[in-house]
């Protein structure tokens, strides 16, 4: 290397001042986290249309639980006391969502408690964890209570024919696809969030006009299942196709709200196009040869963990760098 | 010197720990297949209740036993029968009857399914299924509802994917057993 | 030269301060794997503990004779014989426990908490000692293991040693059965290890700090510290 170091020695040097120009945003961490809230009100209201107003304790419990464990644990540890920035309220309403309907209420404590102690707060708090607190949280819930997890519920104004199960697994256990129309709307079993696309999709667009998601990771993902999820289809037309893929079970509500966390998803552009279609190949090789049906929660936080990495293999050319000679 | 000190302490300590363990293994080898054989001997009349005494049938592929009750006439089979589950091999004893047309009873000797779940298997209200099951045409698992017909089992819930296996380990294995009875290879 | 250290010392020194699990993070292998129920870590660890003894103690007396270039060599066939010793006789004599443990009693050959123990300590004392030694981290061992499998059993299936200690209205936790359970439970337990360490050399830190005010000493600084122990 032919640079010279101008810096002396002995030199105090401030990692955390740099030089001018600052960029302002308009956007604080509190803003975002209750604009991301708002956005999810569509998908709240649906969830409450097709399983039944009780399921808002389901939400209230994990939003109360979220919040007390992340102001417990400032508490113990002395530090400045957050919660009022949304970011743990979100986590918990994003869990609960991801909940099946009538779950109940103290496993879906435990799991509040589980995504920000062991998925946040054990990092060193916001901005600090690996991966995604709200999946944290329900992977934990999976592995501690699989038969309450996979225990759905019939939606309101079923006809007879659809059954309690979910699409993924109607296609898993008996090979059975259910119709894109449903899904769409959400008059299908799963998840409360996660059951109407276009609730999903409402809030995800209004994100993404506002700039607080960077569209790339939603679309990369969707683009990725079009060409894995094709792939697949086309090799085997057994297999499901690329449209059922994205709208069946959490796709749409990961690639929206899970999958776009600020802290959990990388940083660059291009990072952010190999992260989204990374998520869609290694959900597709679940879906179609896991054991379990679904594997959005498992892909995200499977692909969370390559962000570092992602990251400094996608680190952008410094403004002004001279571009390294080839070695002979 | 200094080469004949290291071999000296290799072959003595070889030599020593080589004693002890044969002699240790003299006195425990026959216990050991004393308590396999014994392990064998309960799940063959686990499956067949009234046996008291088994023969085994030799060169069939995999361990076939002929069951016979206190009046020493023949009561049925017991198979040995092992296929993949959910993480790993399930190892299955099939009671049969001597038409091969009912399942006495099923026990399951070996398995790794996810702890209080696939392990279910082996809890009473899935296993008993089995008890006077007509594996004819073969043993269907349905879902959800209770089963209305003599050849169907109920899954577990939250753990399709282990009793389909059994299931499919019962089949196959009372599939191998009637091809051999047409050959004959059950005297 | 060297610190005496009394008898009791090399016993209790085993159980926290070099604790296997905790502090010296050896024999993870097993402590992970068999602590679904207390009853078999208490299994696993005795069987470590016989091994450990006999093969310290056998250590320890021929020390002066093994030539330093395969001394390794040699312990490793000490404990395997060891090891192979206790696999065959549980196999004859408690057939249920064995088939729990699996493959984990043959694996007591590579358990570095033995190995550990022998080229750390064996094979630099004499055989009182080393028994010693290895008792206090035998019991060690076996105080992590009922431990952390305690801990398992009561959330991963309510009971403790087979008895229900959890209501029927209590929902076990399968996750606490599964490996996955393993890692977050001693992962939890050896972080409050290593909080409670850090305390407590804190306050002995602090405690020194004001011992030499009281007698004026003017400067303390990190050398000072350190020659003091804390």
């Amino acid at each position: 290397m032919e640079t010279t170091t101008t810096i002396e020695p002995k030199q105090k040097v401030y990692f955390d001042l740099t030089t001018s120009p600052h960029l302002h945003s308009k956007w604080t961490t509190s803003k975002v986290m209750w604009f991301v809230v708002a956005a999810l009100v569509p998908s709240i209201a649906a969830a409450l249309t097709f399983f039944g107003w009780t399921q808002i304790f389901i939400i209230i419990t994990a939003v109360v639980f979220a919040v007390g464990t992340e102001v417990s644990i400032q508490v113990i540890r002395k530090k400045q006391i957050t919660w009022f920035d949304g970011s743990a309220a979100l986590t918990g309403l994003l869990l609960a969502l991801t909940l099946p309907p009538n779950f109940s209420l103290s496993a879906t404590a435990i799991g509040s408690v589980v995504a920000i102690g062991l998925g946040k707060q054990i990092f060193g708090g916001l901005g600090y964890n690996i991966f995604n607190p709200a999946l944290v949280g329900r992977a934990f819930l999976q592995a501690a209570f699989p038969v309450q997890i996979t225990t759905w519920l019939k939606p309101n104004f079923a006809v007879d024919s659809v059954t309690s199960a979910t699409p993924l697994a109607a296609f898993k256990f008996d090979k059975i696809f259910t119709d894109t129309v449903p899904m769409a709307i959400g008059n299908v079993g799963g998840s409360l969030g996660e059951t109407s696309a276009i609730a999903v999709l409402i809030g995800g667009i209004l994100l993404i006009a506002v700039g607080i998601v960077n569209w790339r990771i939603p679309l990369s993902m969707i683009l990725g299942m079009f060409l894995f999820g094709g792939m697949f289809w086309l090799i085997n037309p057994q297999n499901p196709t690329p449209i059922f893929h994205i709208f069946a079970g959490s796709f749409l509500f990961g690639a929206m709200f899970m999958a776009t966390d600020w802290v959990t998803s990388p940083i660059t552009n291009k990072g952010m196009w190999v992260f989204g279609l990374g998520i869609s190949l290694v959900l597709v090789v679940i879906r179609i040869y896991g054991g379990l049906p679904e594997g959005v929660m498992y892909s995200i936080l499977f692909m969370n963990g390559f962000v570092p990495l992602i990251n400094r293999y996608t680190r952008p050319t410094i403004f002004g760098a001279v571009k390294e000679e080839k070695k002979k | 010197m200094k080469v004949t000190h290291i071999i000296a302490t290799l072959t003595l300590i070889g030599i020593i720990a080589g004693g002890s363990l044969s002699l240790v293994n003299n006195w425990a080898a026959p216990k050991i297949a004393l308590n396999q054989k014994a392990e064998t001997e309960r799940a063959i009349f686990l499956v067949h209740l009234d046996g008291k005494r088994y023969e085994e049938i030799k060169n069939t592929g995999f361990e076939v036993y002929k069951v016979f009750n206190q009046a020493d006439s023949s009561v049925g089979y017991s198979l040995v029968y092992a296929g993949n589950g959910f993480q790993g091999k399930i190892k299955i004893m099939i009671g049969l009857t001597e038409d091969l047309n009912k399942i006495t009873s099923i026990e399951i000797l070996e398995q790794s399914e996810t702890p209080g779940l696939g392990t279910k298997i082996l809890e009473a209200p899935y296993k008993n299924q089995y008890k006077e099951l007509t594996p004819t045409p073969s043993i269907k698992l349905v879902k959800g509802v209770e089963p209305s017909n003599p050849n169907e089992v109920k899954a577990i819930t939250g753990a399709t994917i282990s009793s389909r296996s059994v299931v499919a380990i019962v089949n196959e294995g009372v599939k191998r057993l009637k091809e051999l009875q047409i050959k004959g290879a059950l005297k | 030269m060297k610190k005496r250290v009394t008898l009791l010392k090399e016993f209790t020194k085993g159980l926290w301060e070099i604790n296997p699990t905790f502090k010296q993070i050896l024999g993870m292998c097993p402590t992970l794997a068999v602590t679904v129920s207390a009853i078999n870590g208490i299994a696993m660890a005795l069987a470590t503990t016989f091994v450990l003894f006999f093969s310290s103690l056998l250590i320890s007396l021929i020390r002066k004779w093994i030539p330093n270039q395969v001394r390794i060599a040699s312990y490793i066939v000490i404990i395997a014989t060891f090891v192979t010793i206790v696999d065959l006789v549980m196999k004859a004599q408690f057939v249920e426990l064995s088939k729990a443990l699996g493959p984990f009693i043959p694996l007591i050959v590579v358990n570095c908490i033995i190995l550990g123990r022998a080229e750390a300590f064996a094979s630099k004392n004499n055989p009182l000692r080393s028994m010693l030694d290895a008792l206090g981290n035998g019991a060690g061992f076996l105080i992590s293991l009922f431990v952390l499998g305690s801990i398992r059993e009561i959330i991963g299936s309510r009971t403790i040693l087979g008895y229900q200690v959890m209501p029927n209205g209590f929902e076990p936790w399968l996750i606490m059965i599964l490996p996955a359970g393993a890692f977050l439970t001693l992962g939890l337990l050896m972080g409050l290890a290593n909080l409670y360490t850090e305390r407590k050399k804190n306050l002995e830190r602090e405690a020194l700090i004001a011992q030499y005010k009281r007698v004026g000493r003017e400067e303390i600084t990190d050398e000072v510290l350190k020659e003091a122990g804390v």
